[in-house]
């Protein structure tokens, strides 16, 4: 029998989750014994994970920050994760407190901890939802009660695409969001890329995943460029996530480390 | 002091993820450097100075090891050289401030990683929490969609059998009684036929809704289709029962509206009440079902209570009437016959084929245990066939001379109805070698009740071979004497009902009756025998009136044909 849409989701804190590890690559305490041994796992394959966890996160402060700055005031950040330091809605509203910012994750437990988190933020929510349903995500009856996706709006997707298979049409879910924003909205894209990796790192880095139930896809930087269509890339295109816009030169240097290509993308009009 | 700082935040930067610009970084360093240096030289000289800074650093995320590692290398290292600072005990000092440092930082870490930790359980805990109860209402939901029916949301049969079982199972006293009405709406077909099966579905859902409403207190669920139960628990006897079905009769009998346009709903109730012990749910199933086909029969829009005489004897005709093709094959049915004599000399002229069953099990049985039966289920055909077939074959075997009976033998409504009659009783008569003239036929009125031609024609071909045609039970039927004038009877046959009110004194109706059918008979010359004649004066009575033949007791009972044979001589 099919398993029906309104039948929960399994209760498994056995498994280790991909928010909790993300996490602890961050240095925070978000997460239980299960997820810092595959945490670890991962560090033994690929000694620089930390570091690619954090220069994803910089990147993504770096982002918002150019979002905000350029008068974006709705956010939309699909993967959010645990949320552990320096989320998109303390950076934005920092700026500007009137900023409005929608989290999803597919993660029940991430998403619980985020509710406790924002129970106090009445700009800010978060919606338990697959990125894969971008139709849910857009009609969820929350997006709709902080968000005017009439008006423009930043879509995050940071960290989370090399979750999404070909197989599950990311192009689709893409365009399925784009149609349904407004001319002058945003798109922030990263994602985990082998470029220049070894062929072992790749393997061991793909076996630790695949214990989280959230299996690794890679995706170089001409197929991460396709899935902006629609979007104008903003400079410099898609980089390493270090390039993007670096506070300091030096923090640029020895940028292919991060593993992390990313870039920002406008609609037109 | 700018170089310091420099040099601080390049020692800490990638150590953990800092939620801050580089800017806002050197700011906060230079701050924490600036409050280091004053502790250093300050008199007294305050400790707690160093458990600030310390947990300032938590607090603003450059909380890992490697952070302090290389905070406590880079001040060690740089900040009294860096800032050029002069005392006395500097070494000393800086040698305690350090030490301070790392103990604020080490309890702030700790007491973050701490609230951390709770945090992130309490997010599972809830989460779990959450799902247990979404586990749960999906499996009530789950449970509800098992035992519910989709369209009206009533219980289901699974429910419905599961609470009966139940109420079957577990009485409270032994003399606990239970009941069940079984609903089926009268002519629901016809409303998804008119009007289509959405309209049918709404019928249905107001069926169901009206009945849950009118019958509070018990469980009403429905089987499928338009049929519908309703579980009556601890009743005080059929009373109650009846009075529930009344209810649903009135709460059902109201009119729908269906596309704008009313519609009568009418149904059918089958209630059987009876004592939980000894009951199964199939048997009191069984029987509200049936009675409920008793009650569509009896024309619907009523209730019916279950009636075991009834259902004994049906279940019994039911049985039978299976078991004629078998018995037809091994030879269980012979026939009888019984003489019809000429009232004026007492000759047999004729006798009457009757068939009989040696079933192997209920013994002998006469016509009225099964003919019916087989009329209904088109049994008759075979049956009948045999009859016929039998009698002819027996009486071809009988003498040839004149004074030989012919052999009666009697056509239902359907074999009359049936195309290929006149050619069946050719090619028997053929095989046989009986002539058609020996063989009468008996046909009721009622199978001359229908308009249609064949029949007629299919008998007329009969009376032209020769074969007599008679008219069976003349006078109960309706009669019609349009049909004598152009059907080839040769003979009536006046039911024995008439014959028992004949009397040897006193002229009665039935007398008058009789005496007016044969006189009527013989204007369109035709002869009549008198059937059910028991006594001397009956036949005393017929032949005074006129009548031309007699058959019944009196003149012999039904037996072997080779005993009335011997009797001729």
């Amino acid at each position: 029998m099919r398993r029906p849409d309104w039948a929960p989701d399994d209760i498994d804190i056995e498994r280790p989750s991909v928010a909790r590890m993300y996490d602890y690559y961050l240095g925070g305490s978000h997460n239980f014994a299960v997820d810092r041994a595959a945490a670890q796992a991962m560090v033994a394959a690929v000694p620089e994970a930390p570091l690619m966890a954090q220069a994803n996160r910089a990147f993504l402060r770096r982002a918002a920050h150019f979002l905000v700055d350029a008068g974006v005031r709705q956010f939309l950040d699909i993967g959010s994760g645990i949320p552990t330091v320096g989320n998109v809605h303390e950076i934005v509203q920092q700026v500007a407190p009137s900023s409005r910012v929608v989290y999803v994750d597919t993660d029940p437990v991430a998403v619980a901890h985020s509710q406790e988190i924002l129970a106090d933020n009445n700009q800010a929510t978060v919606v338990q939802e697959d990125l894969r349903h971008p139709d849910r995500i857009l009609s969820h009856p929350e997006l709709r009660r902080l968000l005017d996706l009439n008006e423009p709006t930043a879509v995050l997707i940071v960290a989370v695409l090399h979750f999404v298979s070909d197989d599950d049409r990311p192009a689709e879910l893409l365009r399925t969001l784009r149609e349904a924003l407004a001319p002058g909205s945003w798109l922030v894209l990263s994602q985990a890329s082998d470029e220049g990796r070894r062929d072992t790192e790749r393997s061991d880095a793909e076996a630790v995943y695949q214990r989280t139930g959230s299996p690794l896809w890679f995706r170089d930087r001409s197929e991460l460029t396709t899935l902006f269509d629609g979007f104008e890339l903003v400079e410099p295109g898609v980089v390493w996530v270090p390039q993007w816009r670096p506070e300091t030169p030096e923090s640029s240097v020895n940028a292919e480390a991060s593993a992390f290509l990313g870039g920002v993308g406008r609609i037109g009009g | 002091m700018a170089t310091f700082t420099q040099e601080w935040a390049n020692a800490i930067t990638g150590t953990s993820y800092l939620p801050m610009t580089q800017a806002q970084l050197k700011r906060l360093l230079d701050r924490l450097a600036r409050q280091l240096a004053a502790a250093l030289l300050a008199e007294p000289f305050d400790l707690r100075a160093g458990q600030r800074v310390g947990a300032e650093l938590v607090a603003a995320h450059i909380a890992s090891a490697e952070a302090l590692g290389r905070t406590v290398e880079v001040v060690q290292l740089r900040l009294v050289r860096d800032l050029g600072l002069v005392a006395e005990d500097v070494a000393d000092r800086l040698a305690r401030l350090l030490a301070a440092v790392t103990t604020g930082y080490a309890r702030a870490l700790r007491d973050r990683t701490l609230d951390e930790q709770e945090t992130i359980r309490r997010a599972a805990m809830a989460q779990r929490t959450k799902a247990e109860r979404a586990l749960r209402a999906s499996e009530a939901r789950f449970r509800h969609q098992a035992t519910h029916d989709s369209l009206t949301d009533l219980p289901n049969r699974n429910l419905f059998t599961e609470r009966l079982t139940a109420a079957l199972k577990a009485p409270q006293r032994d003399t606990d009684r239970v009941g069940l009405c079984f609903l089926d709406l009268d002519g629901f077909k016809r409303v998804n036929d008119q009007h289509g099966h959405q309209a049918g579905d709404r019928v249905l859902t107001e069926v169901a809704n009206r009945l849950r409403q009118a019958l509070t207190g018990h469980l009403v669920a429905r089987l499928g289709g338009d049929a519908f139960v309703i579980l009556i628990e601890r009743t005080g006897g059929t009373r109650d029962v009846i009075a529930v079905a009344e209810a649903a009769l009135a709460a059902v009998h109201k009119p729908a509206e269906v596309a704008g346009r009313e519609v009568t709903v009418r149904t059918s109730i089958g209630i059987v009440e009876r004592q939980v012990a000894g009951a199964t749910a199939n048997e009191l199933m069984r029987a509200a079902d049936c009675t409920l086909h008793w009650a569509k029969a009896a024309g619907g829009g009523r209730w019916m209570l279950y009636d075991a005489e009834r259902d004994r004897r049906e279940l019994t005709s039911q049985a039978l009437t299976a078991a004629i093709p078998a018995g037809l094959d091994r030879g269980e049915f012979y026939l009888d016959y019984q003489p019809l004599a000429s009232l004026r000399d007492g000759r047999v002229l004729g006798v009457e084929a009757l068939v009989r069953w040696r079933h192997p099990e209920l013994g002998v049985l006469r016509p009225g245990q099964f003919i019916g039966l087989a009329e209904e289920t088109g049994l008759i055909i075979p049956l009948g066939g045999w009859v016929l077939a039998e009698a002819c074959r027996a009486a071809g075997s009988w003498s040839t001379t004149a004074g030989t009976p012919f052999v009666s033998v009697n056509l239902a409504v359907r074999q009359v109805h049936r195309p290929g009659l006149v050619q069946e009783v050719r090619s028997i008569l053929r095989h046989t070698g009986l002539p058609p003239e020996r063989l009468q036929l008996e046909i009721t009125e009622s199978a001359m009740m229908s308009p249609a031609e064949e029949p007629v024609r299919a008998l007329r071909h009969l009376a032209d071979l020769g074969v007599r045609i008679a008219i069976d039970d003349f006078g109960t039927g309706y009669s019609n004497l349009a049909y004598l004038r152009d059907l080839p009877v040769t003979e009536l046959k006046v039911a024995g009902e008439f014959v028992a009110g004949l009397r040897a004194q006193e002229p009665q109706a039935d007398e008058r009756i009789v005496a007016s059918l044969v006189s009527l008979a013989h204007a369109l010359n035709l002869t009549v025998t008198a059937e059910g004649v028991e006594t001397a004066g009956q036949a005393e009575r017929l032949r005074a009136i006129g009548c031309d033949a007699g058959q019944g007791w009196h003149f012999g009972r039904p037996e072997p044909a080779d005993r009335i044979l011997a009797r001729l001589g």
